[in-house]
């Protein structure tokens, strides 16, 4: 802190500017949790930021409660923890066969995978119905894994592919001098040199798979397969004039998301990313 | 798929040959990239094609009515019948463009800013970035409640300051409801592209700006000589990353507006999905889908052509 | 060329998924064994009313042993999808819930979802059953199709303690004194009429209300089933005109962001002095706390005698493979005796003429349902008579006329324009 120690106004300026925008940038969740502790008369009467009179706590149980917060949560970690893994491993091994194993047209193919990333996803929602729903895996959380695999695939294998580029050449050379096989090249010696790429994907994409809302509107809808954001829609159009416990319900809703962030949160705020962004 | 497979088989195929890279055989590669092949022409490129082909026919969406050849009608109606998709893309349109700037200047100069050594600055980053891991769908009905025209903070705010004459019926003005939206997403999305430019910052090479400083360049000097050349990757990947996730932009405005008042606040996106499912029109909300994507491909293609052509040197 | 794409498509996926699925299909049941009979329906707002239908099936597979029934809710735009998808095929229901009108339930009828059930309603003389007024919308495809499970009615909920403070005598029997009543709510610094405009159909209850009042019924019907133009009528630029001024004038302040479920939160509150709503609503009025002495009801003045309404009915599908076992269910279901024994948990009036109510309705819905004995008949919701890309045009007409971007005038050539590029 030798910058402040020599009274750099400039800089403290900055810093006051810094925090005054944070904190408004935080408001909401302030606002948030306020309301999720008020009963609905008292946020019809009184002022905004005033403490709640009564501090009702269990605005939280019946929230929970009322939107089978335990039940949608289990569904959505399901899904989470299945996917983004085998997500991880087949768009790594994709990339690695694009990147290291130079066959013919290979660039070809790794543009028509990216171009998969532009695909907004109500494009595909009629035909991934029927295809589900002619194998029987409608409305059921390992059916819906599979679009999702498939809609990780873009951007999972042209970011890696990025990454196993980046490794020197040489490597290979030194391994098939050993006379390892692909298999071993990939997972002896790419995948681990992949960890720092590979962490940053998997919190990118644990944070998708658990908020995605568009197909698994379409796809999960019978109530005991619901996920967290649609039991966050369902409860805003059943309950949204019980301010509390909505409110409520949303905290609720983030907080995995926010924990998994906090757990991981230097490799985004340490710039782990900077492979993404050499282009 | 077709490009793998369509590849002539070479003559000898050696797993473990060491001939070099150059006579590397696709077979080899093969098993690695079936799983991701499989799941992608499945789930992805099956439906871009049925989607296309659908947006030649006339279709409700009942299995029990099949679909009708009908040329280019759907595209026909699009541009003369649909009420509808003139707002739509001129949102999608203001959109985009919003977001390349508002989200993307907000997002570079916070970078910059926290890119000093500051008290608590990992502090500040995660201020800005925890936005970016909520559900868009968690976004929006926050947002709607902080819009609330009763009890909602943004119209408190303005009371308590004594700006009520300021005070908007934020969702439910046709005139600015999309802007309403808008500010929601950028609270969203600027702490991605902030930490974007941040790892991006990490490869400004620190001892030129040392040089630049030590030749009496001033900061904006030293900024625009030194610093934006070297972030000029980063520029085009937060660029293309923004025009994508704009243009796919639908659950923040299905949770807030759900494209209205009177369709004030629709998009290609969401138009497409309320022509198939609401509307049970799948040929018009095909042909919608096809002319999103031809939009995203026109901005996008020449990015991916120029990086791969880059990656080759 | 789409199959074998399909068919590769499967094998794959199969292989993907040999190791995380392991759901079984049922097994067809051969004719004789135990018949199990799917049901879909609506999520019900009230836990009474869920289990209320749970205890119904129970007494029922008690008298009939040889079948069950599997009830299956969704919420009503997964209901409306799953139904689209699976018509035609063997993964759908053999009963499904529906709305009668010809926009949404006459949608599955004509793409022939629904069974013919006129060999049924011979057998159990269901023809006899029913009000005639409510079987109008079961027969009007030719054939029968579905029965009647209620006739919804809505009216204007409104606070007496608001109207005498504003110095209103009593409900409005004409539009004219039912405009006074606003203007005079308003001046006394009330909100006259609460709505959610977010959602759309809660704003069309006033703009039907208006047609049906100045067009009349005949003029009205001939509209609303798209059999004449819209176009130049002065009826409907009346009705245009007079929503843009309640809007302007008599609305909660920001009702256009508003969900309905808020409107409604504000006429439980004590906050406005009338909401437009069905008999449903009396239920949540009541556990919302307010006064049930204080609220009263009066159908909307349209001088046409007829009520706003519409009615549900359950269907059989055409693939169902025990249409006499589930028809056997409907003539349980719709029986005087089971009707009267649920009257007031699912709906105040009954559908079957020899209904007597087991139990004393609320007053609110006791009132209702004495006002549908007396009407000369029903004028449907708009988004049950149009089709759905129609109603979507409707709506943002409605919206633009309220907003003030599309001019009352222009309204019903809008719309006209849009119903004839739109033929299917």
């Amino acid at each position: 802190m030798n910058a402040v120690r020599r009274a750099n106004f400039p800089l403290i300026g900055l810093w006051i500017a810094l925090v005054v925008t944070a904190l408004i940038w935080l408001a909401p969740f302030a606002f948030m949790v306020l309301t999720s502790l008020k009963s609905t008369a008292e946020i019809g009467r009184g002022s905004i930021w005033s403490l709640p009179e009564v501090w009702r706590w269990d605005n939280y149980l019946n929230a929970a409660e009322r939107g089978d917060l335990w039940g949608v949560a289990a569904n959505s970690a399901y899904i989470a923890l299945i996917k983004v893994p085998l997500g991880l491993l087949v768009s790594a091994a994709a990339a690695f066969a694009i990147a290291r194993l130079r066959f013919k047209r290979h660039r070809a193919l790794l543009i028509v995978i990216a171009l998969g990333a532009m695909v907004p996803v109500q494009v595909a929602l009629a035909p991934m119905f029927t295809t589900l729903s002619s194998m029987g895996l409608l409305n059921s959380v390992n059916g819906i894994i599979l679009p999702y695999l498939a809609f990780g695939i873009p951007y999972q294998v042209f970011f890696l592919y990025g990454f196993f580029r980046s490794l020197p050449r040489e490597l290979d050379e030194a391994a098939r001098i050993d006379g390892s096989g692909n298999w071993r090249l990939f997972l002896s010696v790419c995948l681990p040199l992949a960890k720092p790429a590979l962490a940053a994907l998997f919190i990118l994409d644990f944070v998708a798979t658990w908020n995605e809302y568009g197909m698994a509107l379409v796809l999960l809808q019978d109530q005991e397969v619901r996920t967290v954001p649609l039991a966050l829609q369902a409860f805003q159009s059943q309950f949204a004039s019980n301010y509390g416990q909505l409110n409520a319900f949303i905290i609720m809703s983030i907080l995995p998301v926010l924990i998994v962030y906090l757990m991981f949160q230097r490799f985004f705020t340490q710039g782990a990313l900077a492979g993404a962004v050499k282009g | 798929m077709t490009t793998v497979s369509t590849a002539p088989p070479p003559a000898r195929t050696h797993h473990r040959a060491r001939q070099g890279r150059r006579r590397m055989p696709v077979l080899g590669a093969l098993p690695f990239l079936a799983p991701a092949l499989a799941l992608y022409g499945i789930f992805l490129l099956f439906p871009i094609v049925s989607a296309v082909y659908l947006s030649f026919m006339r279709w409700n969406g009942f299995p029990t009515v099949p679909p009708v050849w009908a040329g280019l009608d759907n595209y026909r109606d699009i541009l003369t019948n649909d009420t509808v998709f003139h707002t739509a893309l001129r949102n999608s349109v203001i959109w985009v463009v919003l977001s390349l700037i508002v989200p993307t200047v907000l997002a570079l100069l916070l970078a910059l800013a926290l890119n000093r050594r500051l008290l608590g600055r990992n502090l500040l980053r995660s201020a800005f970035y925890i936005p970016a891991v909520l559900a868009s769908i968690a976004v929006a009905t926050m947002w709607t409640w902080l819009y609330n025209p009763n009890s909602g903070l943004v119209n408190g705010t303005l009371n308590a300051l004594g700006l009520s004459s300021w005070i908007q019926d934020w969702l439910g003005e046709p005139r600015i409801a999309l802007y309403s939206v808008f500010v929601a997403f950028v609270w969203q999305t600027t702490g991605f592209s902030m930490v974007l430019f941040l790892a991006g910052l990490q490869t400004v090479p620190a001892d030129l700006v040392e040089a630049a400083k030590l030749d009496g360049a001033s900061a904006w000097q030293s900024f625009r000589n030194v610093t934006l050349p070297a972030l000029r990757p980063t520029f085009t990947v937060v660029l293309v990353l923004t025009v994508i996730s704009s243009l796919k932009v639908f659950d923040l405005i299905v949770g807030m507006t759900n494209g209205g008042p009177a369709q004030s606040s629709q998009v290609l996106a969401l138009w497409s999905y309320s022509q198939s499912f609401i509307n049970h029109n799948f040929g018009g909300g095909n042909a919608l889908a096809v002319v999103l994507l031809l939009i995203t491909l026109a901005l996008v293609l020449p990015y991916l052509m120029w990086t791969l052509k880059e990656d080759e040197r | 060329m789409r199959t074998p794409t399909k068919a590769a498509a499967l094998a794959a996926a199969a292989l993907l998924l040999a190791a995380c699925t392991g759901r079984v299909e049922d097994t067809a049941q051969t004719s004789g064994g135990p018949v199990e009979l799917s049901w879909w329906m609506v999520t019900q707002n009230s836990d009474t009313a869920t289990s209320a239908l749970k205890s119904i099936i129970a007494d029922f597979e008690k008298q009939n042993p040889g079948i069950t029934v599997d009830l299956q809710f969704r919420a009503v735009d997964a209901h409306k999808d799953a139904l689209r998808t699976t018509a035609g095929s063997t993964s759908g229901p053999d009963i499904y819930y529906n709305w009668a009108g010809p926009g949404l339930g006459g949608e599955l009828v004509k793409a022939g979802v629904s069974l013919d059930l006129a060999t049924y309603y011979q057998r159990y003389k269901w023809a006899d059953r029913f009000n005639t007024s409510t079987l109008a919308a079961y027969t009007q495809y030719g054939g029968h199709h579905g029965v009647p499970w209620t006739q919804r009615t809505e009216v204007v909920y409104y606070h007496k303690d608001q109207f005498a403070k504003a110095g209103v005598d009593g409900p409005p029997t004409t539009y004219e004194e039912w405009a006074a009543a606003a203007r005079k709510l308003k001046d006394a610094g009330l909100t006259p009429l609460s709505t959610g405009g977010k959602d759309n159909w809660h704003v069309m209850r006033l703009l039907d209300t208006f047609i049906e009042t100045n067009c009349g019924a005949e003029l009205g019907d001939e509209l609303n089933t798209r059999a004449t133009s819209w176009a130049g009528q002065p009826c409907v630029d009346k009705s245009f005109e007079q929503l843009k001024q309640w809007s302007a004038d008599y609305f909660n302040k920001g009702f256009a962001g508003l969900p309905a479920t808020e409107a409604a939160a504000l006429f439980n509150s004590g906050r406005s002095a009338m909401q437009i709503e069905g008999d449903w609503f009396t239920q949540q009025n009541l556990d919302a706390g307010d006064d049930q002495n204080n609220v009263g009801v009066f159908p909307m003045p349209t001088g046409t005698g007829r009520l706003y309404g519409f009615s549900e009915g359950m269907y059989i599908t055409k693939t169902s493979k025990h249409p006499d076992a589930a028809a056997t269910f409907l003539d349980y279901f719709t029986s005087a005796a089971v009707e009267g024994k649920y009257l007031g948990v699912f709906s105040s009036v009954p559908v079957n003429k020899e209904t007597r109510s087991a139990n004393a309705l609320q007053p609110i819905n006791a009132e209702i349902a004495g006002l549908s004995g007396k009407a000369k008949g029903f004028f449907l919701n708009n988004d049950q008579n149009f089709p759905t890309d129609v109603t979507t045009e409707y709506w943002r007409i409605q919206n633009g006329v309220t907003s003030g971007s599309i001019a009352p005038k222009e309204a019903g050539a809008l719309l006209q324009r849009f119903i004839d590029t739109h033929k299917d």
